[in-house]
C-alpha cells in the first residue's frame, strides 16, 4: 500500500478500505476457529442509522457531526426491520457510504480542539506517529466500539494504520483518523457480532456470552452502545449472574435513555421508517393540490406527535399500553394543530425550535389515542384519497399481528380508484362493488370493516363528515363486534387480547431480533395473562423480558452466522 | 331557528361525536352569539386595468421610466436603450434629484424633480370601471363605475397608478408585481392581521361585529404557498391595531358602517394602512374563506412611502412622478389650507379561516370551514374595545 504525499484524503481512504478488508478476512478467520472450540460468533445485526450515531455520540461526544447515512431501506420481517437487520447484508454502495461517514466522523474526533479530550496522552510530535498514544487511544475507543475488548492483534493493526498514515502524511492527526476510520468500517462495529456457547442445559441453543449480552441489553433498552458500566459487568462476569443481570437490568431501566429505547421500539413496530408498501415518512408522499394543510412541518411532525405521545403515557405516567388507543392527551405544534382543526397558541419565536404544546381533546372532539393520529391516518393512505383497506390492513397487522394476504397479480382496482364516478360517491359504496369480485372479497372482508370506520378523516387526518357530498358512515365491525365510529373501535382495540399479545411478540422479537420459540410463546402467553390483569406497564414488560433467561439465548438454527453479511 | 340550523349542521357528525357532545353544541349555539377568526391571507392595491384607460400609452415600467428620463436629459431612445441594457441599476436613477445644488434621492426628496405629468387613468362614468366605494356619498366628476355592484365610486389612487405596467392587472387575478413580492417576504416575517365577525348567527342574513387585529404571530404557510386554513393567531393587545365596525351579513356578503380602519405591518410595503370612512365588501365563500374589497380615504402620502421605499426598478412607478400625481389627484380629508391630505383607494383582500386568541390563550375567535366549527367549539361574541 503506498500513498503520495499530499495526497491526504485519499491516502486515507484506501488505509481504511484496505483495512477494513483485512478486519473481515481475520473475522471470518477467527469464526472458523472458534467453533473448534465450542464458542461461536453466532450471528451478525446491522446497526441501524440510529443505533450508528447515537453510538457515535456516545463514544466521541454529542456534538460530532455525523453526515447522513441511511443507504440501505432495511427488510422488515415478521412486522419489524429489527428482525430484518439480521438477515441484512452489507451492500457495495452502503459500504461506501460508511466509508465516507466513517471518513468525516474521524476528521472530527482527530481535530486537535476535540483531541485533547479523547485520546488521553500527549503525542511526542504533531508531525510524527506516536504508537504508545496510540495504542491506549485504541485500546479505549475500541471497547466501546466494538462492545468487547480488543484482542492485542487488533490493537496493533489499528496502531499500524495510524503509524503509517502518520509517517507518511507527517500528521499525528492524521494517524489517528486513519486508525478511527479503520474502527468505523469494521464489521465488529457496523453489525454487532454476537457470541455464544452451546448450553448444555438445552441442547440446540447457545447462550450469549457477557458482552453480547450487555450489546443486546444495551440496544433493546437504550438503542446505543453499552455504557462503561455495562461493559464492566459484562468483563467481570456479573452479567452472567441473575444479581448482576437484575442490577443491571433496572439499572437501566431507570435511566431517562429508556425512552430512546422505547421511541426506537416504537418506530421499528409502528413501520415509521422503511419501503414497505405503505411508505414510511422517510418517502411518504401526500398530494398538496388536494391537501395543502398537510405541510412539511405538519409530515415531519407527524411522527414525533405519536412517539411523544407513546413515551408519555407509558413512561413519564406509567401509564397501560392498551390505553394509546382511547387516550386524549397528545402534544400538539402549530401545523398539527391546524390539522386537527384545534386551537393552539403559540410560543415560537421566529426561527425558534418547534413548540410542542400538551393537548387533551375533549369528550366532543372525534379524536382518540393513536390510531386517529395523522400519523396513522396519513401513512396508511394513498396520496390523494383515503384507502380503508390499507388503514385495516394497517391495524391488523401492526397492532394485531394478524397478517393479511396481498392482493392478486390480475385485481382490478378501476372501480375503487375512480372517485368520480357518480354511483359511488363515498369509499365505502366503491368497495362495496369492488367486494362484489368473488377473488377480491376475501381480504376486504377482513379490512374495510374496520378501516372504514377510519373514513371521518381524510388522508391528511383532517376531519370531514362527507365525501363528495355524501354523508359518510363510519359503522364497521371487529371479531363479529359491530361498532358506529372510530371511538367504539378504539374500544373494542384497547380491549382486544389480540393487542397485548401483539405488543408482547414484537418486543420480545425487537429485542431478540428473531421470532420466540415455542418455549418463549408459551412464557409469552403467561406473561400475557399476568399484564392483562396488572397493566401492561413499558417498564415492567422489560424488566420481565429482559430477565427472562432465554431472552440471551440463539436457537442454533434461527441465525447462522452469514458469510455474505462478514464480506 | 338558530337551534335547528345547528341541529341540521351537526346532524352528520352526530354518530361520531355522540349525543352529549351534540347537546353541548346546541346549547353553546343557543348562547344567541357566535365570532368566526379569520387571517388575513392576501392584501393589495385593488386593480381593474381595462383597454382605453391609458389613451397615451401607459407610463410603462421602470425601464420605460428611466428610458423617458435619459432621453429628456438629450439622449436618443437608441441611446437610451444602449445605456440602460445591463446597467439600469448602475446609473443611479434615484439621485437624480437636485437640491442647494446637490444630487439628492427622489425617494426621499420628490419635489427635486419638476413634475413630469405621468399618464394617469382617464374617463369616467358609467362603463368605466373599478373597484371601490362611494366615499363621497355622491356621484362626484371622478367616478367610477364598481365592475360587482355597479354603483358609482371613488378611486383616484386608481388613477395614479392604473396606467403602470405593474397595475395591469383585473383583481382578482393577482397582485400588481411589486406588492406581490413584498406580501410573498412579508408573510413569512410580519405579524398577521385578523379579522373576526361576530353576530347571532352568522350562517344568514344579520347584524354583525367587525373587528380588525394585528397578530403577535407570524402567517403560517400551507403547502402549496398559501395560508394555513385552521392555524391559531394571538392578538396584540397594543389598542392601535384593533379596528370595530358595526357591520351587517346580506346574501353571503359582508358590509360595515364606515370608520377609521389602522394596522401596522413590517413589511416594505403595507408598513402602515390607516383609512377613513372605511368600507368593507367581502364574500363568505362556501369553503369558509372571506375575499373582496377594503376601502376608504387613505393618506397619501401612505402610499407614496411604500413605492418611496421600494425604490423604481423593485416598484415599477415612476416615484416622484407617482408623489405629484397622487397629491393632485388626493380627493379626502382636507386639512386646514383645503388640501387634500387622502385619497380614495381600494385594496383586494382574502382571509382564511383562523383561531383567533387573547393574550391569554382563550379562543375569542372559532375557525369555520364549510360552515361547520373546525373542532366542534363556538367561542363567545367579541365585543368592540
Amino acid at each position: 500500500m503506498s500513498a503520495l504525499p499530499g495526497r491526504r484524503a485519499a491516502a486515507t481512504r484506501l488505509i481504511a478500505a484496505v483495512a477494513a478488508l483485512g478486519v473481515c478476512a481475520g473475522l471470518a478467520w477467527s469464526s472458523a476457529r472458534a467453533d473448534t472450540a465450542t464458542r461461536a460468533e453466532t450471528s451478525l445485526v446491522r446497526l441501524t442509522p440510529e443505533q450508528y450515531e447515537r453510538s457515535i455520540h456516545d463514544i466521541f461526544g454529542a456534538d460530532i457531526r455525523i453526515p447522513a447515512n441511511k443507504v440501505d431501506p432495511g427488510s422488515r420481517n415478521d412486522g419489524l426491520l429489527a428482525i430484518g437487520d439480521r438477515k441484512l447484508t452489507l451492500s457495495a454502495a452502503a459500504l461506501e457510504r460508511d466509508d465516507v461517514v466513517a471518513q468525516a466522523i474521524a476528521a472530527q474526533v482527530a481535530d486537535p480542539r476535540r483531541r485533547a479530550t479523547l485520546l488521553g496522552c500527549q503525542p511526542r510530535s504533531e508531525q510524527a506517529a506516536d504508537d504508545a498514544c496510540a495504542r491506549g487511544f485504541v485500546a479505549r475507543v475500541g471497547l466501546p466500539l466494538f462492545r468487547r475488548p480488543l484482542s492485542t492483534e487488533e490493537i496493533q493493526a489499528y496502531v499500524t494504520t495510524q503509524h503509517q498514515a502518520a509517517e507518511q502524511l507527517h500528521s499525528f492527526s492524521a494517524g489517528i483518523a486513519a486508525a478511527v476510520a479503520q474502527m468505523l468500517v469494521a464489521p465488529d462495529f457496523l453489525f454487532r457480532v454476537e457470541r455464544g456457547a452451546a448450553d448444555a442445559a438445552q441442547p440446540g441453543t447457545l447462550q450469549l456470552d457477557g458482552y453480547s449480552r450487555a450489546a443486546r441489553l444495551s440496544f433493546f433498552l437504550w438503542n446505543t452502545t453499552p455504557d462503561s458500566e455495562l461493559l464492566q459487568a459484562a468483563r467481570s462476569g456479573k452479567l452472567m449472574t441473575d444479581a448482576g443481570l437484575q442490577h443491571e437490568v433496572d439499572r437501566l431501566l431507570d435511566s431517562p435513555r429508556l425512552e430512546s429505547g422505547l421511541r426506537a421500539f416504537f418506530t421499528d413496530m409502528l413501520a415509521f421508517s422503511g419501503l414497505d408498501e405503505d411508505p414510511g415518512f422517510d418517502t411518504l408522499a401526500i398530494d398538496a393540490g388536494f391537501y395543502p394543510n398537510f405541510t412539511l412541518s405538519a409530515q415531519n411532525e407527524a411522527q414525533e406527535q405519536t412517539l411523544r405521545t407513546i413515551a408519555d403515557l407509558l413512561l413519564h405516567k406509567n401509564g397501560d399500553y392498551r390505553d394509546l388507543f382511547t387516550t386524549r392527551d397528545t402534544f400538539l405544534t402549530p401545523a398539527l394543530a391546524a390539522l386537527y382543526g384545534v386551537p393552539l397558541a403559540r410560543s415560537q419565536e421566529l426561527g425558534g425550535a418547534v413548540p410542542w404544546v400538551p393537548y387533551h381533546f375533549s369528550d366532543g372532539e372525534p379524536y382518540i389515542g393513536i390510531l386517529t393520529e395523522v400519523s396513522f391516518l396519513s401513512l396508511h393512505s394513498h396520496e390523494g384519497r383515503t384507502s380503508p383497506t390499507r388503514r385495516g390492513k394497517a391495524l391488523r397487522e401492526i397492532f394485531l399481528c394478524q397478517k393479511v394476504p396481498p392482493p392478486p397479480g390480475n385485481v382490478d382496482f378501476s372501480l375503487v380508484q375512480n372517485t368520480s364516478d357518480p354511483r359511488y360517491k363515498t369509499v365505502r359504496q366503491r368497495l362495496t362493488a369492488h367486494r362484489n369480485e368473488p377473488m377480491c372479497a376475501g381480504c376486504h372482508k377482513i379490512m374495510d370493516p374496520i378501516g372504514l370506520s377510519f373514513e371521518n378523516f381524510d388522508t391528511a387526518g383532517e376531519f370531514r363528515t362527507t365525501e363528495n357530498g355524501a354523508p359518510i358512515d363510519a359503522s364497521g365491525e371487529l371479531g363479529g363486534k359491530s361498532f358506529d365510529g372510530v371511538q367504539q373501535l378504539a374500544q373494542l382495540i384497547r380491549d382486544d387480547p389480540a393487542t397485548t399479545s401483539c405488543l408482547l411478540d414484537r418486543a420480545y422479537s425487537y429485542g431478540t431480533e428473531r421470532k420466540p420459540t415455542a418455549q418463549e410463546q408459551t412464557w409469552l402467553v403467561r406473561l400475557q395473562a399476568e399484564l392483562t390483569r396488572d397493566g401492561v406497564r413499558w417498564r415492567d414488560l422489560m424488566r420481565r423480558i429482559t430477565l427472562n433467561p432465554d431472552f440471551y439465548t440463539i436457537p442454533m438454527s434461527a441465525a447462522p452466522l452469514s458469510a455474505a453479511a462478514a464480506h | 331557528m338558530r337551534i335547528a340550523r345547528s341541529m341540521a349542521r351537526g346532524a352528520a357528525a352526530l354518530r361520531l361525536i355522540g349525543l352529549p357532545a351534540l347537546a353541548l353544541w346546541i346549547l353553546s349555539s343557543a348562547a344567541g352569539a357566535e365570532t368566526r377568526g379569520y387571517a388575513i391571507s392576501m392584501v393589495h392595491t385593488a386593480t381593474y386595468a381595462e383597454q382605453g384607460n391609458c389613451p397615451n400609452g401607459g407610463n410603462g415600467s421602470s425601464t420605460e421610466i428611466h428610458e423617458k428620463i435619459l432621453m429628456d436629459e438629450g439622449y436618443s431612445r437608441a441611446q437610451a436603450v444602449k445605456m440602460l441594457t445591463g446597467n439600469e441599476r448602475l446609473l443611479d436613477f434615484d439621485t437624480r434629484g437636485h437640491l442647494y445644488g446637490q444630487r439628492v434621492d427622489v425617494g426621499v426628496f420628490p419635489t427635486s424633480v419638476p413634475d413630469d405629468h405621468i399618464e394617469t387613468v382617464q374617463g369616467a362614468g358609467p362603463g368605466h370601471y373599478m373597484y371601490g366605494f362611494n366615499l363621497a356619498g355622491k356621484v362626484t366628476p371622478d367616478s367610477f363605475e364598481d365592475p360587482e355592484t355597479h354603483q358609482m365610486v371613488q378611486n383616484q389612487m386608481w388613477r395614479v397608478l392604473g396606467c403602470f405596467t405593474a397595475y395591469q392587472y383585473q383583481s382578482p387575478s393577482i397582485p400588481p408585481y411589486n406588492e406581490g413580492i413584498a406580501w410573498d417576504t412579508a408573510m413569512d416575517s410580519m405579524p398577521a392581521w385578523l379579522l373576526s365577525i361576530s353576530g347571532a348567527d352568522l350562517s344568514g342574513d344579520g347584524d354583525v361585529t367587525v373587528t380588525f387585529d394585528r397578530s403577535l404571530d407570524i402567517l403560517i404557510r400551507d403547502r402549496r404557498g398559501g395560508v394555513l386554513t385552521g392555524s391559531s393567531y394571538t392578538i396584540d393587545p397594543d389598542p392601535r391595531n384593533h379596528s370595530a365596525f358595526k357591520g351587517h351579513i346580506k346574501d353571503q356578503v359582508l358590509t360595515i358602517e364606515p370608520g377609521n380602519f389602522f394596522m401596522q405591518g413590517e413589511s416594505q410595503f403595507y408598513a402602515l394602512l390607516r383609512l377613513t370612512q372605511t368600507h368593507l365588501r367581502l364574500k363568505l365563500n362556501a369553503n369558509g374563506s372571506l375575499s373582496g374589497i377594503i376601502g376608504g380615504y387613505q393618506p397619501w402620502l401612505d402610499y407614496w412611502e411604500y413605492v418611496a421605499i421600494r425604490g423604481e426598478e423593485d416598484s415599477e412607478v415612476d416615484i416622484p412622478g407617482v408623489y405629484y400625481a397622487l397629491k393632485r389627484l388626493a380627493d379626502g380629508v382636507p386639512d386646514a389650507s383645503g388640501h387634500n391630505t387622502a385619497i380614495s383607494a381600494a385594496y383586494y383582500l382574502e382571509a382564511v379561516p383562523a383561531y383567533v386568541l387573547n393574550r391569554f390563550g382563550k379562543v375569542v375567535g372559532g375557525a369555520y370551514v364549510n360552515g361547520r366549527p373546525l373542532n366542534g367549539v363556538v367561542a363567545g361574541e367579541v365585543t368592540a374595545r
